[in-house]
């Protein structure tokens, strides 16, 4: 039994720094205050995590909302988590109440002048896809995010995502359904991740997210069953870093000659990462698992980028994209 | 990941929580071996808390395993702020119980009289238990917490029955066995679940389960729509 008293660390924990100048960047037309992104999933649909104390939308220059259909989902069955080495896995099943329910009563709740907010869009069929995007391109919506990469849905999602020809053909329809910006989420389980970039630069995307959760399972020995509900799920966390970096790099080899920028992702807990992201050819920096075990990890990663730009004196955080340097 | 524990008892007044868990795995193994005067990092308290009926004087509330503290912290909520209910305590584990049980000085009719093990915090304040184990434990009942709590039951006559709301918290089989026995006396239910937990604030959904409501199946999150729901809504008939 244990009667400590645990109080909630509260030390060393500042205000937003997202009025620092320097972080500012232009992300496909949009103004985003940080160049963090909260990611799809992690964050319900925008005001879950405004419960936390010290939490604020300021800090971050986009908020990805959780993956939308066509109509309602109920999503996978328990358990939909489970901890492993380094990260988590997930199988949620993109539960959501579809595009319309989302359009109708969920946006007009958001405080559009705090952030961003990007749309996640899912679907069965090509058409719903669009179906989706088109709902979206009616409302106050920033940009959409479509997310050919999940892996925790039995139709569409990563089987579309780990076929050029097939992502081409969801890009496209979306691209017919809205002016907004689109951002295509790739899938690190493919081959060949930079000619299905080239196909979706193709066919009209103006932005990538890279990368979506690497396909897992857990089990558990003394039972011999699997954890996770769905038996498989996405890999998330620290463990995927090493594949995301790599994954943003070759993305970028194709895309910089376009002028389309990245949303880097997967593993990201601190500054470090983030400058890792950016360096590899990410221009902003997706934030997800990491809010699981602080909520206001952005803060410190903003604090953490804007000392080392003054460090290496840099204006400003758009300067640090693609500035690897490969062994020759 | 963040671990979702429940507490045992708050001093608002004095600044303290309590919390009693066991170490199941690496996260909770990393925080009992934490130093008096170390920092730990929580955000709480979060859920959907059990409700009580001042109408019904003679809440039963069962407690298994893990589901152990929450019931503590509720009789203490009672006692406190519904003084005019007269709770009863039955726990149920099968690894010893983490205090030293003690023969209880309050008697409870309708319970064996060699059933007379009780936490010692709880008699203290005066709120009766009683502990169920099948380990043979000196002083509790051999078998399952729900069985001495049908034992109780079938003992009240149909006016104290009338009284009687339920509230569990512990492993599954357990919350489906009480959900049974409030089905078959027609009393209102109440259970705490348990699921893996990632977020903790209703944004990812990882904690989701199903629940019967009006408009038929929904997957509510046990971080923000719970812990607490119907048991009815949990297992259905
Ligand atoms: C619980 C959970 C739910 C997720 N749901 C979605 C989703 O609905 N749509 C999507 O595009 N990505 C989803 N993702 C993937 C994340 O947006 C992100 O791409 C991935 O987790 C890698 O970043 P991280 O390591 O920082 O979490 C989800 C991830 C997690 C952990
Ligand atoms: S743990 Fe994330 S919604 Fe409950």
């Amino acid at each position: 039994m244990t009667s400590d008293v645990i109080e909630q660390n509260a030390a060393g924990r500042g205000s937003a720094t997202g009025a620092d100048d320097a972080l500012k960047i232009d992300f496909c037309g949009m103004a985003f205050a940080t160049p963090l992104v909260l990611l799809s999933g992690c964050v319900g649909f925008g005001d879950e995590y405004t419960r936390i104390e010290g939490f604020t939308h300021a800090s971050v220059g986009a908020v990805c909302l959780k993956g939308t259909t066509g109509s309602a989902r109920l999503g996978n069955r328990p358990h939909r988590v489970a901890e492993t080495p380094m990260g988590m896995l997930n199988a949620i099943g993109l539960q959501n109440p579809g595009a319309r329910y989302v359009v109708d009563h969920i946006l007009p709740g958001l405080d559009f002048t705090s952030t961003r907010f990007i749309a996640n869009v899912s679907g069965s069929t090509v058409e719903e896809y669009r179906e989706v995007t088109q709902i979206f391109d009616d409302s106050p919506i920033d940009a959409i995010e479509i997310n050919i990469s999940c892996p925790n849905v039995k139709e569409g999602g990563v089987a579309f995502g780990n076929d050029p020809d097939m992502s081409a053909r969801v890009v496209e329809a979306c691209r017919g359904a809205t002016k907004k910006p689109i951002i295509t989420k790739l899938s690190p389980n493919q081959t060949d991740i930079a000619h299905n970039a080239r196909r979706c630069i193709e066919a009209g995307t103006d932005g990538f997210a890279v990368i979506n959760t690497l396909m897992g399972m857990a089990i558990d020995a003394e039972t011999r069953r699997t954890i996770i509900g769905n038996n498989q799920g996405g890999l998330s966390g620290p463990a995927i870093k090493p594949v995301a970096l790599l994954k943003v790099h070759q993305v970028y080899q194709v895309a910089k000659a376009h002028n389309i920028p990245i949303i880097g992702q997967g593993g990201v807990t601190n500054a470090e990462d983030a400058l890792e992201f950016l360096i590899a050819g990410a221009s902003a920096v997706g934030v997800g698992t990491a809010l699981f075990y602080d909520p206001l990890v952005c803060d410190e990663i903003n604090r953490g980028v804007s000392a080392y730009l003054t460090r290496h004196g840099f204006n400003n955080v758009s300067e640090l994209t693609g500035t690897l340097t490969l062994n020759g | 990941m963040r671990r979702p524990l429940s507490i045992m008892r708050a001093s608002p007044s004095e600044g303290w929580i309590e919390l009693l868990y066991r170490v199941v795995g690496e996260g909770t193994a990393l925080l009992s071996r934490k130093a008096r005067g170390e920092q730990v990092n929580l955000i709480g308290p979060i859920g959907v808390p059990f409700r009580i009926d001042e109408s019904r004087t003679l809440p039963l509330l069962i407690g298994g395993g893990v589901g152990v503290p929450p019931m503590v912290f509720l009789a203490d909520a009672m006692r406190q702020s519904h003084k005019q209910l007269e709770p009863l305590v039955l726990m149920g584990s099968e690894t010893p119980f983490p205090f030293r049980a003690r023969p209880s000085q309050i008697m409870v009719s309708g319970i064996p009289g060699d059933v007379i093990a009780a936490m010692p915090l709880l008699e203290d304040w005066g709120i009766a238990s009683r502990l169920a184990s099948q380990q043979g434990y000196a002083g509790c009942h051999e078998g399952y917490v729900t069985d001495l709590a049908r034992l109780w039951l079938e003992g009240l006559d149909g006016d104290a029955l009338g009284k009687v709301s339920i509230f569990a918290c512990g492993p599954e089989p357990m919350l489906a066995a009480v959900a049974r026995l409030a089905r078959d006396h027609d009393l209102p239910c109440q259970v705490s679940l348990e699921e893996y937990m990632a977020c903790g604030v209703g944004g990812c959904a990882g904690c989701a389960v199903p629940i019967r409501t009006a408009e038929g199946v929904a997957m509510k999150r046990v971080c923000v729509d719970g812990p607490v729901f119907p048991a009815e809504a949990v297992f259905p008939g």
